[in-house]
C-alpha cells in the first residue's frame, strides 16, 4: 500500500516537473515564430514553413502569428494559474499539433513543421512527430497532476530536477532544430562573404604603423574612395610626395583575424612608387591575393 | 563606360597587393574570337549589312548565306527594317556576320500590375504589364501580345502582381513586346529572396552558376553587373543580396568569366550593380542544369562575345577574379 502511494507521489512529481519544459517550449516557439514573421516580412517567405502552407497564401503570416499568440497564452496560463482550462487546452493544442503535422507530412512532405519558425525548415519527420506526441503526453500528465501554477521552487527535490532535465533531454533528442543551430554556429561564412563595416577597417588602419608612416603624405584625413574586394577593404587618399608630385596613397586592410595585415602603396600617375606592409594574416606571413575565391558548395 | 575613379580602383588595388592588372577582353583560347557589333541598320542586302555604331562609325559586314536574323522570330536579314537597332555576332575580325538580333530587348523585373484591356493600337486581347526593373532601371511598361501569352504563361505560372518576370522580346516604336520566356519563373515573390545556403567547410576554386544578359547597358558597352557589392561603395541600397553565396566585390573589379557551354573566356569589368539578378534563384538549362542561380549579368556585347545566344538568355558559367 505504502509502495503504491510512494509510486503515485513519484509519478505526480515527474509529471509536475514537466511544467517548465512545456512552458519553455511554448515560449521558444512563440519567440521563433514572431522573429520569423518580422524577418520574413512578406508571406511568401513562409511558403515552405509549417501548417501555414495548408491555408491560402494571404493567411499564412496571420496563421503563424495566431499560433504564436496561442502558445504565449498557454504558457502564461500554465505559469500563472492552476485552472484546468489551460491544462486541458494545452493537451488539446499539442494533440491537434500532432494531427496537423501528420497531415502536413502526408500532404506536403517537402515543408518543415515551422514549430520554431525558420529553424524548423527541415521536412517533417518522425522526430518532429515524436516530439509533439511527447509534449502531448507531458501535458496530459500536467492536467492529471493537480498541483498549481509555477512549480514550487522551495519544494525542489532531486526527483523534480532529474525529471525536468530528463524531459528536456528527451525533447532535445527529438528536435532536428538543434542540428540546424549547431551547423549555423559551426560553419561560419568565409571572410569573403561576411559583411564587415568599413569603419571597423578604417579604425584598424589608423592604428597601424603603415598609417603612421604615410600620414605626412596625405592631403586629407578622409579617404577619397573606399571599396571592398573579397576579404580586403581598400582606402584611397590623395597625397603629395616630398618632391611635390601628386599621388594616390592606397591602403589595403585585411578583414579577418586578430591582427590583420595592412598594406599600402603610393601610386603616381603611371607607376607604383612605394610599397609597405604591416602585420600578417592571422599573425602569420601575408598571403598573396588568391587568383580565385572560394565559396560555399 | 565605368566611372574613371572606379576604373582606377583596379590599378590601386593591384598596386597595394602586388598583383598584375589584366586588361579587359577575351582570354586567348582555341576558339576563334567572336566580336559584337551593335548599331543601327543603314543598309542591308542578301550579302552585306551596313550599320552605324554609337560612335558614328559605319561598319560593313558580309552576311553568310545561311545566316538568319531574329526579330520576334526568325527572319531573313533583308527583312530587317532600316533604322532598327541590331546586335551582330561576327567572326574573322568582325567582318563576317554569324548571327543577328534586331531590336532585341530583355524585360526583367517584378510585376506591378497587369491590365487586360488590350494595347493601344494593338489587339484587344493583348495585356499591358507594368514592371519594377530595380532602382537603376526604374519602371517599365510592356505589352504581352495575345499570341505570345500562352508560351510566356507556361514558364510564368504565377502571372500576377509581386512575382518575377523575365522575357525576351522586341522594342518597336518605343514599345517593348514580350515574345519568349527567358527563364522558368521562381516560385517566390520578388523581394523574398531565399537566404543562400550556409557555407560548409571546403571551398571551391571558382564559382559556378548562371550568366544572363540585360539591356540595361549601353549598346556597345562591355561589362557586367554583379549582385554582391557593398551598398556603401556602390551607392546601391539593394545590393549585397543574393540567393547564391557570393563573395563581395566592387565596381571596377575584373571578373574572369568562362562560358562552360562554349569554352570561351573573357575578362569583364564590373560596371553596375546587379541587384535585380541577385533576386533570381532560377537555373539555366542551356548545357546541363547550372548548379546555382544568377551570379553575373552581362552586357549584350559581352554576352555575345562569350558565345551566348541572346534569345536563349543565359549560359552556364564559372567566374573567378580576373
Amino acid at each position: 500500500m505504502s509502495g503504491s502511494v510512494w509510486g503515485d507521489s513519484v509519478f505526480e512529481t515527474i509529471a509536475a516537473a514537466q511544467l517548465p519544459v512545456v512552458v519553455l517550449l511554448l515560449v521558444l516557439g512563440t519567440v521563433a515564430k514572431v522573429v520569423t514573421i518580422l524577418k520574413g516580412v512578406e508571406p511568401e517567405g513562409l511558403s515552405q514553413m509549417g501548417p501555414a502552407v495548408l491555408v491560402p497564401e494571404r493567411w499564412r503570416a496571420r496563421m503563424l502569428l495566431l499560433c504564436a499568440v496561442v502558445e504565449l497564452g498557454l504558457a502564461a496560463g500554465l505559469v500563472a494559474t492552476s485552472h484546468p482550462l489551460f491544462r486541458w487546452w494545452t493537451v488539446g493544442f499539442f494533440a491537434m499539433s500532432t494531427f496537423v503535422l501528420w497531415e502536413l507530412r502526408r500532404r506536403r512532405p517537402d515543408v518543415g513543421c515551422g514549430c520554431f519558425g525558420e529553424m524548423s525548415s527541415a521536412p517533417v519527420g518522425l522526430r518532429s512527430l515524436g516530439r509533439t506526441v511527447v509534449l502531448t503526453v507531458m501535458s496530459v500528465g500536467l492536467a492529471w497532476q493537480d498541483g498549481g501554477g509555477w512549480f514550487p521552487v522551495p519544494d525542489l527535490s532531486w526527483v523534480t530536477i532529474v525529471s525536468a532535465l530528463g524531459g528536456l533531454v528527451l525533447i532535445a533528442l527529438l528536435s532536428p532544430e538543434i542540428e540546424e543551430v549547431v551547423a549555423r554556429i559551426r560553419y561560419r561564412a568565409p571572410c569573403e562573404q561576411r559583411p564587415v563595416a568599413a569603419s571597423t577597417a578604417l579604425a584598424r588602419l589608423r592604428s597601424s604603423s603603415v598609417w603612421q608612416s604615410h600620414a605626412e603624405m596625405l592631403s586629407a584625413s578622409e579617404p577619397t574612395d573606399t571599396w571592398r574586394e573579397l576579404c580586403w577593404r581598400f582606402f584611397s587618399f590623395s597625397g603629395r610626395t616630398l618632391q611635390g608630385e601628386t599621388v594616390d596613397v592606397v591602403f589595403a586592410v585585411y578583414l579577418s583575424g586578430r591582427r590583420p595585415a595592412v598594406k599600402a602603396a603610393v601610386v603616381g600617375a603611371n607607376a607604383v612608387i612605394r610599397l609597405d606592409v604591416e602585420g600578417g594574416l592571422e599573425g602569420g606571413a601575408v598571403k598573396p591575393m588568391p587568383e580565385t575565391v572560394g565559396v560555399s558548395a | 563606360m565605368p566611372d574613371p575613379g572606379v576604373d582606377r580602383r583596379r590599378v590601386l588595388a593591384a598596386a597595394a597587393l602586388g598583383r598584375n592588372v589584366d586588361p579587359p577582353g577575351p582570354t586567348p583560347g582555341k576558339e576563334e574570337p567572336l566580336h559584337a557589333v551593335a548599331g543601327m541598320v543603314l543598309d542591308v542586302t542578301p550579302h552585306m549589312i551596313s550599320v552605324e555604331t554609337a560612335e558614328g562609325v559605319t561598319e560593313r559586314l558580309v552576311i553568310a548565306p545561311w545566316v538568319k536574323a531574329w526579330r520576334g522570330g526568325a527572319v531573313e536579314p533583308t527583312n530587317l527594317p532600316l533604322g532598327s537597332k541590331v546586335i551582330i555576332q561576327a567572326v574573322r575580325g568582325a567582318s563576317v556576320v554569324e548571327k543577328i538580333w534586331g531590336d532585341v530587348t530583355r524585360i526583367t523585373g517584378r510585376i506591378l500590375s497587369i491590365t487586360s484591356e488590350g494595347s493601344p493600337g494593338g489587339r484587344p486581347k493583348d495585356q499591358i504589364v507594368e514592371l519594377d526593373c530595380g532602382p537603376h532601371r526604374g519602371r517599365r511598361t510592356i505589352v504581352v501580345p495575345y499570341r505570345a501569352s500562352g508560351r510566356l504563361r507556361v514558364r510564368h505560372p504565377q502571372f500576377e502582381q509581386g512575382y518575377l518576370f523575365d522575357a525576351i522580346g522586341v522594342r518597336e516604336g518605343g514599345v517593348s513586346y514580350a515574345y519568349l520566356p527567358a527563364t522558368s519563373q521562381p516560385a517566390y515573390r520578388g523581394g523574398a529572396v531565399p537566404d543562400p545556403p550556409p557555407a560548409y567547410g571546403g571551398t571551391q576554386s571558382r564559382i559556378s552558376g548562371t550568366a544572363v544578359w540585360s539591356d540595361g547597358f549601353d549598346d556597345d558597352e562591355r561589362g557586367a553587373a554583379y549582385p554582391m557589392l557593398e551598398p556603401l561603395d556602390s551607392g546601391c541600397e539593394e545590393s549585397g543580396k543574393s540567393c547564391v553565396g557570393l563573395p563581395y566585390l566592387a565596381l571596377g573589379s575584373m571578373l574572369n568569366v568562362h562560358n562552360v557551354c562554349t569554352g570561351r573566356a573573357a575578362n569583364v569589368q564590373i560596371v553596375a550593380c546587379g541587384c535585380v539578378s541577385g533576386g533570381f534563384c532560377d537555373r539555366c538549362v542551356e548545357c546541363g542544369t547550372s548548379p546555382r542561380g544568377r551570379i553575373v549579368e552581362l552586357s549584350p556585347a559581352s554576352f555575345v562575345e562569350l558565345g551566348g545566344d541572346l534569345i536563349k538568355g543565359c549560359f552556364n558559367v564559372r567566374i573567378g577574379l580576373g
